[in-house]
C-alpha cells in the first residue's frame, strides 16, 4: 500500500518536473527541424533569460508576470540578434557546418562567462522560497507549482500544435523545414522561417525556464546540462519530430525520478551522460513510436 | 624565476594541446569539445599507476598517454558510426560525464583533487629541466602533426573532407582515418596531461570543464585552424595574454569568468573578422 | 573450359526512396570482357544502379554478386578494393588536390592509409607509393594529361576534367568499371580518347558497363544492351534489336514512331 503511493508519487512529480525538459526540448526540435540548425546557442537563451528575470523580479521587485514578460522580452530579442548577425551571416558566407556549431557554443559559452561575473556562482532561483502550496489528493501530495506547470506546458503546447498545423504561416515552417531552396522557389522565405522557428524556441525556453528557476535553483552553466538533456530527448524522440522529443522528454525526466530508487544519489548526476551514451549507442535514430501516435504526429 | 618557468611549461603544454586539437578539428574536421578530458584522463591515470602501483614516471606517461587514446576510440567509435553531428553532442556528454565521475571517486583525490603526485626530475635544476623536455616534446608533437597533415596520410585526409562519398568509392576508408586523426590528437592531448601532472604535482577535476574546452578552441580558431603554426602562435598569445591580466590583481571570482569571456568573445571575433585565423593556411596545402 | 561466371550479378535487386521507386527487380549480368550499355531517360535509375552495384545505397531487397560474393554487407570502400570501379556523372574530382594527386587517391591500395602499418613498413610503403606514381604517370599520358598533372581541377577544361575522372578510376585495376555518362558534354579528341580507353579496358578482360544517351557511340562501341525505364529493366539485346523495339521508342521518344 505504502509502496504503490510513493511509486504514484514519484510518478506525479517526475511528470510535473517534466514540464519544463519537455518545453526545451520542443524548442530544441523545433530549430533543428526547421532550420536544420543543432542550436546550442540555446543554452545562452535560456541563461539570459532566468538572469533577466531574476533581476526583475527580485532586483527590482517586478511583480512575476511583469518579470517573465521582461526575460520573454529579452530572449526574443537574443533570438532574433543571433539568428540575424551570427546564424545567417554564417549561413550567406557557406561557413561549413564546423563553424556554425563553433559559433553556437561558443556563444552559449560566452553568455555563461558574462552572467558568472555578473551575477556571481551562487545557486539562484526566482522566488524567496521554492515552496509552494500543497494539496493532497487521495494521499497525493500536489503542489500549485504542478497545476502551473502543467497549464503553462499544455497551453504552450496546444498553441504550437495549433499554430503548425492550422495557420498558412505554419505550414511554412513545415514547407521550409523539408525542403527549404523549394520553399524559396514557391516564394516562401526560408529566413523568415528560420527566425520564426528560433523565436518560438526562445518563447518555450523563457517559460520553462521561469518554472525552472520557480521550482530549483540556478547556477550560470546550468543551462548547458539542461540543453543537453534537450539534445538527448530529442535524438531518442527521433530527429525531425517534435512531438516525439516532447515525449521522449517525459520518458526520461520519469526515469531520472525513478532511478533514484536504485542508484546512490551522488552519482545522479552522471546518470544524464549515461543516458546519452546508451541513446547514441543503441537508439541514434530514435525510438520507434507506436503507428498510432506516428500517425497523429505527421497529422500535426 | 620559477613563475617564468612555469609559463614557459604552459606554453609548451598548450602548444602540444592546440596541435593535437587542431589535427582533429582543422585537419580531420571532426568536431569535438572533449579535448581537455583525455588531457585529464591520461594525467589522472599516468598519476595513479605511478603513485599506487609504483610504475615508473617515464612508463606511466607513456600508459596514460595510451589510455587517453583508447578512451578517445571508446567516444569517436560509436558517434561516428552514426553521424559527425553527433560527435559533438557525444563529446559534450563524454566531457561533463567524466568530470563528474572523476569528482565522486575516492582514489582519485576526489573533488577536492588528486596531490602527491611525484615530479619527473628532482633537485635545483628540476624546472628548467621541465622547461627543456616540454618545450621538445612540443617541437615534435608540432612536426609529428605537420607530417601526417602534409604526406600521403595528409593528402588521403583531404580528399576525405572534400568528398568522402567519393573518397570512399575509390577503396579509402574514411571512418578509418576518422578514428586514427582523433586516437592521435587524444594520445596527445593525453601526453600533454600526464607531462602537466608530473610538473605540478596537483590534479583537480574543476581543471578540466567547458572553460579548458574554450581556451583550447580559442587558441586553434584565432591561430588559425588547419594550419601548423597557427595553434603554435595562438598557444603563445593565449598563455601569455592571461598572464597580463593576472597583473590586475583582479579576485578570482572575476579573473575566472573574465578570462572565459576573454577566450570566447575572441573566438567569437575571429569567426566573423578572420574566420582563417593569425595564421591563415595555404590555399592548396 | 566452364562458361565463368558473370562478374557482376544483380539478382532481384529493389529499392525506393520514400515513395519513389527507383529500381524495381532489376536483374542484370555483367561479364567479363564485355561492353554493356546502359541506357534510358533521366530519372530512370541508372546512377541509382550503379550507387547500388558500388553500395552507396543498399537495396531493399534482392542480392548483388562480384563473382560468387554476395556483396549486400560489404562497405562501400571494400567494393572498390575487390575490384569495382566506377565514374561519376558529375566527376567529382577532389578540388583541393592536384590532377596527379586524384590519381593517387584510386589504387585499390593506397600506401599512406594505414599509418602504423606505415610506420612500421616504411619500406614496402615506399616502394607502393612508387608503383602507384608510375602508374598514375602512365594512365594520365595514355590520356593526354601529362602537362595537367600538376593543376588543380579547376584549371582544366571541362574534356579534361572528365578524362582525369576517368584516369582516376582506371588507377583501381580490377575487374569491374562502371562508367557514368563518360561522353556527356565532350567531343573531338576526348572523345577519341575516351572511346579507345574503353575499348582497350574491355579487350584486356575488364567488364564494363556504360551509360550513355548517345546511340551511335552505344551501338559502335557496346556489344548488349539494356533499356531501363521507371527503374524497370523493360529490355536488353543488342543495340539493333533494342532500336527496332517499339516499346523504347514509345517510352525513350515519347512515341515518336
Ligand atoms: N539519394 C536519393 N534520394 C532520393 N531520391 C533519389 C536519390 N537518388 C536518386 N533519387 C531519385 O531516383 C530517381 C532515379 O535517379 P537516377 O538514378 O539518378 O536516374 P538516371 O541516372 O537514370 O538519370 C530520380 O527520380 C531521383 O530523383
Ligand atoms: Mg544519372
Amino acid at each position: 500500500m505504502l509502496e504503490s503511493q510513493i511509486l504514484l508519487q514519484i510518478a506525479w512529480t517526475s511528470v510535473s518536473t517534466a514540464t519544463y525538459y519537455v518545453l526545451f526540448a520542443i524548442a530544441f526540435a523545433l530549430t533543428l527541424k526547421v532550420a536544420q540548425l543543432w542550436n546550442f546557442a540555446q543554452a545562452g537563451i535560456m541563461g539570459l533569460a532566468f538572469y533577466a528575470m531574476y533581476a526583475a523580479m527580485l532586483g527590482w521587485n517586478w511583480p512575476h508576470p511583469a518579470g517573465v514578460a521582461f526575460g520573454l522580452a529579452v530572449a526574443v530579442a537574443a533570438s532574433v540578434c543571433i539568428e540575424v548577425w551570427g546564424f545567417r551571416v554564417l549561413r550567406g558566407r557557406r561557413s561549413s557546418s564546423l563553424m556554425i556549431f563553433i559559433f553556437a557554443i561558443v556563444f552559449a559559452e560566452f553568455i555563461a562567462y558574462l552572467l558568472t561575473l555578473v551575477f556571481g556562482t551562487e545557486p539562484q532561483t526566482l522566488t524567496r522560497s521554492i515552496m509552494s502550496e500543497v494539496h493532497l489528493v487521495g494521499g497525493i501530495a500536489i503542489s500549485d507549482w504542478d497545476l502551473k506547470a502543467l497549464t503553462t506546458t499544455a497551453i504552450l503546447c496546444l498553441a504550437l500544435f495549433a499554430y503548425l498545423s492550422f495557420t498558412q504561416q505554419g505550414q511554412f515552417l513545415y514547407a521550409v523545414a523539408d525542403n527549404g531552396e523549394l520553399a524559396e522557389l514557391y516564394g516562401i522565405s526560408a529566413n523568415r522561417a528560420y527566425l520564426v522557428s528560433l523565436v518560438i524556441a526562445a518563447v518555450f525556453v523563457s517559460f520553462g525556464i521561469y518554472l525552472y528557476g520557480t521550482r530549483a535553483s540556478m547556477i550560470p552553466t546550468a543551462p548547458l546540462e539542461l540543453m543537453l538533456f534537450a539534445v538527448i530527448a530529442t535524438i531518442l524522440g527521433g530527429i525531425g519530430s517534435i512531438l516525439g522529443a516532447g515525449l521522449a522528454a517525459i520518458f526520461l525526466s520519469v526515469l531520472q525520478s525513478a532511478s533514484i530508487l536504485v542508484i546512490p544519489s551522488q552519482w545522479q548526476g552522471s546518470l544524464t551522460y549515461f543516458v546519452l551514451f546508451v541513446v547514441i549507442l543503441f537508439f541514434p535514430t530514435g525510438l520507434r513510436l507506436p503507428a498510432w501516435i506516428r500517425r497523429v504526429a505527421r497529422a500535426g | 624565476m620559477e613563475y617564468v618557468y612555469s609559463v614557459l611549461v604552459m606554453i609548451g603544454i598548450y602548444t602540444i594541446m592546440a596541435s593535437s586539437f587542431n589535427l582533429i578539428i582543422g585537419f580531420g574536421g571532426l568536431i569535438s569539445i572533449a579535448h581537455p578530458i583525455f588531457f585529464a584522463l591520461s594525467a589522472y591515470a599516468s598519476a595513479l599507476v605511478n603513485l599506487h602501483w609504483g610504475v615508473p614516471i617515464p612508463l606511466a606517461i607513456l600508459l596514460g598517454t595510451l589510455f587517453a587514446a583508447a578512451m578517445s576510440v571508446m567516444l569517436s567509435l560509436p558517434s561516428l558510426r552514426i553521424s559527425g553531428d553527433y560527435l559533438l553532442i557525444a563529446s559534450m556528454g563524454f566531457q561533463l560525464g567524466f568530470v563528474e565521475v572523476i569528482k565522486n571517486v575516492d582514489f582519485a583525490g576526489g573533488a577536492g583533487g588528486l596531490t602527491g603526485i611525484a615530479s619527473i626530475y628532482s633537485g635545483p635544476s628540476r624546472s628548467p629541466a621541465f622547461v627543456v623536455t616540454t618545450l621538445t616534446i612540443a617541437a615534435t608533437v608540432v612536426s609529428v602533426v605537420h607530417w601526417l597533415t602534409h604526406g600521403e596520410y595528409g593528402r588521403a585526409i583531404r580528399a576525405m573532407r572534400d568528398d568522402e562519398e567519393c573518397f570512399a568509392s575509390l577503396g579509402r576508408n574514411p571512418m578509418a582515418i576518422k578514428i586514427t586523426i582523433f586516437a592521435v590528437g587524444s594520445a596527445l592531448a593525453g601526453l600533454a596531461g600526464a607531462l602537466y601532472a608530473h610538473y605540478f604535482q596537483f590534479l583537480s577535476p574543476e581543471q578540466f570543464g567547458i572553460t579548458q574546452s574554450a581556451l583550447i578552441l580559442t587558441m586553434v580558431v584565432v591561430g588559425g585552424m588547419g594550419s601548423t603554426w597557427g595553434p603554435v602562435v595562438g598557444a603563445l598569445l593565449l598563455t601569455a595574454l592571461p598572464q597580463a591580466i593576472t597583473f590586475l590583481n583582479l579576485p578570482p571570482s572575476v579573473m575566472a569568468p573574465l578570462q572565459g569571456m576573454l577566450y570566447t568573445g575572441l573566438v567569437l571575433l575571429f569567426l566573423f573578422v578572420r574566420p582563417a585565423g593569425l595564421v591563415a593556411k595555404r590555399l592548396g596545402q | 573450359m566452364n562458361a565463368p561466371r558473370a562478374a557482376i550479378r544483380v539478382t532481384d535487386v529493389s529499392k525506393r526512396f520514400g515513395g519513389i521507386v527507383v529500381a524495381e527487380n532489376v536483374n542484370l549480368e555483367l561479364r567479363s570482357g564485355e561492353i554493356l550499355g546502359l541506357i534510358g531517360p533521366n530519372g530512370a535509375g541508372k546512377t541509382t544502379l550503379f550507387n547500388l552495384i558500388c553500395g552507396i545505397h543498399t537495396p531493399d531487397s534482392g542480392e548483388i554478386w562480384l563473382r560468387d560474393q554476395p556483396l549486400s554487407r560489404v562497405p562501400v570502400y571494400r567494393r572498390a578494393r575487390l575490384g569495382i570501379a566506377r565514374t561519376w556523372q558529375n566527376i567529382r574530382l577532389f578540388p583541393t588536390l592536384s590532377v596527379i594527386d586524384n590519381l593517387l587517391m584510386g589504387p585499390r591500395r593506397y600506401p599512406g592509409e594505414a599509418l602504423l602499418a606505415g610506420i612500421f613498413g616504411a619500406r614496402t610503403r615506399r616502394a607502393d607509393a612508387q608503383a602507384a606514381r608510375e602508374r598514375a604517370e602512365e594512365i594520365l599520358a595514355r590520356m593526354g594529361l601529362s602537362d595537367a598533372r600538376d593543376k588543380t581541377p579547376a584549371e582544366l577544361p571541362f574534356g579534361q576534367q572528365k578524362l582525369a575522372g576517368m584516369a582516376r578510376t582506371l588507377m583501381n585495376d580490377g575487374e569491374v568499371l562502371l562508367l557514368d555518362e563518360p561522353m556527356a558534354g565532350v567531343e573531338g579528341q576526348v572523345y577519341e580518347t575516351i572511346r579507345q580507353v574503353v575499348r582497350d579496358e574491355a579487350s584486356a578482360g575488364r567488364a564494363v558497363c556504360i551509360v550513355e544517351h548517345n546511340v551511335s557511340f552505344i551501338r559502335d562501341l557496346c556489344t548488349r544492351a539494356v533499356f531501363m525505364f521507371n527503374g524497370c529493366i523493360e529490355q536488353s539485346g543488342t543495340m539493333e534489336e533494342l532500336l527496332a523495339s517499339d516499346k523504347l521508342a514509345e517510352l525513350y521518344f515519347g512515341g515518336r514512331s
